[in-house]
């Protein structure tokens, strides 16, 4: 289980999260939406701490912090707890996409070297790359990329994977096999964190989505009921902004 | 008087000039290893953006790179003992070499510094946050992740600075050290033969610096392997084979590795 209480997170003096709270069960699928600079990733990167939060408690599994008094030792059980997946992929450049997924293996899990490898070759074919082990980043289509990305955060068996506009960086005709592997793993019901703009992979992926608008949440429920009957003006005006080219079926 | 030209002199000279290649080599090396410890602490303070000594690093800096390395000797190997005698320390039986290493070793490491910050900066900052998000600290975060990709960045800008590094010690033998320029310059007061004696010199320099940058070269194609498209080694190659009857020794032939794809 996830919760969020009372997030808050300033840019000098802008606030950017005004007071987010969110619960989110073991094994659903929560897909964040609204528009440019309302702070979906800034929520995202306060969850594991690449931006620290200026106030709130986070939830993660077990582990509860105080995000005013975190220290090291803290934001480090956090981001053992917790996965990212970048919207630039974000690969080690230097490292082939099978030494990408065993690095957290090896350096962090301290696992032996063999055992991190059978895992890592396991999470790369179910990714659909067991051909691409020995490739380097460079070497690999945006798709490609993402999903070993997606392989590196599967491998740290982390309580929440979280997904930052996983393919929006992608050319088009990409962005289909992300989103199967992605709906895949949806399945296995490992709890995952999707800020997206594909709203057909919210439809029938999410069973949760989330609004936010200015730091905010705004309005949030079952993909259903938030598309079909929004309570607020902002998600209706958005919705209708984002539907009619913005669907996304596969 | 000088003499006609002869180029049997220059056969003559070149293992003349090559028997104080190691004293060169000394100058090169020490200073490398100060420079490489005394950059790296002048860039930290930088790189943390540590408030204080950042300023005090910045006019280090500064200094080193925007002084003739030939007033820096003289300042070095004048100035130093002066200031010492103050706090009753004697350098007066210090070898000459002593100083000439220290000052190649500060100015280098006012390039290093900066090679260093640069190489470092420019590495993605995404690359730090996924090592961070996969639950790496700072320090595995920076040896397994950053350090790698700039020490590929950094290699080029490495290259410059030790092939200059290496003919900036031509200057030491303006205090004396015999060094190949001392001892070339030696060898024109005692047989009037200018040409000859800087032109062994000079290809005994050139020398030198073709196999530092084919080692850097191949360094840096090593390092790069992750690189759809590494820096091309092959300028250098086409140019010795095509120049070159003879080649250069085994050592010294690229082996590219079948990784090097
Ligand atoms: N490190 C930072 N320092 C200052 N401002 C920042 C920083 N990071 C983000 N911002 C500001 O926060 C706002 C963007 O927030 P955020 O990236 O969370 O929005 P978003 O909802 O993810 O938007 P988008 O849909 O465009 O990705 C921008 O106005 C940006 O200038
Ligand atoms: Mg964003």
């Amino acid at each position: 289980m996830i919760r969020l209480q009372g997030i808050e997170k300033s840019f000098g003096r802008h606030p950017m999260l005004k007071g987010i709270d969110l619960e989110i069960g073991t094994g659903e699928v929560v897909v964040i939406l609204g528009p440019s600079g309302s702070g979906k990733t800034t929520l995202l990167r306060c969850l594991n701490f690449l931006e620290k939060p200026n106030a709130g408690r986070i939830r993660v599994g077990d582990y509860e912090v105080d995000c005013r008094t975190a220290g090291k030792k803290e934001i480090q059980q956090l981001r053992l707890r917790t996965a990212m997946v970048f919207q630039q992929y974000n690969l080690f450049r230097h490292k082939t996409a099978l030494e990408n997924v065993m690095e957290g293996l090896l350096v962090v899990r301290k696992l032996p070297k063999r055992e991190a490898r059978e895992q890592s070759v396991q999470l790369l074919e179910k990714v659909g790359l067991g051909g691409k082990l020995d490739a380097y980043p460079s070497q690999l289509s945006g798709g490609q990329q993402q999903r070993v990305g997606i392989a590196r955060a599967l491998a740290l068996n982390p309580e929440v994977i979280l997904f930052d506009e996983p393919t929006s960086a992608l050319d088009p005709e990409l962005v289909g096999e992300v989103l199967s592997v992605i709906r895949k793993i949806a399945k296995e019901g490992i709890t995952m964190i999707v800020v997206t703009h594909e709203m057909g992979f919210a439809q029938d992926v999410a069973n949760h989505v989330v609004f936010m608008d200015e730091g905010k949440v705004v309005e949030e429920g079952h993909p259903n009921r938030l598309f079909s009957s929004p309570k607020e003006e902002r998600t209706r005006q958005f919705l209708k902004r984002i539907t009619p080219d913005g669907v996304y079926s596969i | 008087m000088e003499q006609e030209f002869d180029f049997t002199y220059v056969l003559q000279f070149i293992p003349k000039i090559l028997s104080t290649l190691g004293t060169t080599l000394t100058i090169v090396g020490g200073s490398l290893v100060l420079g490489l410890a005394a950059g790296l602490l002048a860039a930290l303070p930088r790189l943390y953006k540590i408030p204080f000594l950042r300023r005090v690093s910045q006019v280090y800096v500064s200094f080193f790179r925007g002084t003739p390395i030939l007033i820096q000797l003289f300042l070095l190997y004048y100035g130093l003992p002066e200031l010492l005698k103050q706090a009753d320390i004697d350098l007066s039986k210090t070898p000459v070499l002593v100083f000439v290493i220290l000052t190649y070793g500060l100015h280098v490491s006012a390039y290093v510094s900066e090679m260093i910050r640069a190489s470092v900066e420019s590495v993605d900052r995404g690359q730090v946050e996924a090592a961070y998000s996969v639950g790496m600290n700072g320090v595995q975060a920076f040896t397994r992740i950053v350090l790698p990709q700039a020490l590929a960045i950094a290699v080029p800008v490495f290259a410059n600075l030790l092939l200059a590094l290496l003919k900036d010690t031509s200057l030491a033998f303006t205090l004396g050290v015999m060094e190949m320029t001392g001892k070339a310059s030696s060898l024109t007061t005692l047989t009037q033969h200018f040409v000859e004696a800087y032109l062994s010199l000079a290809l005994i320099y050139l020398a030198v610096c073709l196999v530092l940058e084919r080692l850097l070269r191949v360094l840096e194609r090593r390092l790069l392997r992750h690189e759809a498209r590494p820096v091309p080694a092959k300028s250098f190659e086409s140019w010795r084979t095509k120049w070159l009857p003879f080649g250069l020794p085994q050592a010294f032939k690229l082996r590219s590795k079948g990784g090097d794809a």
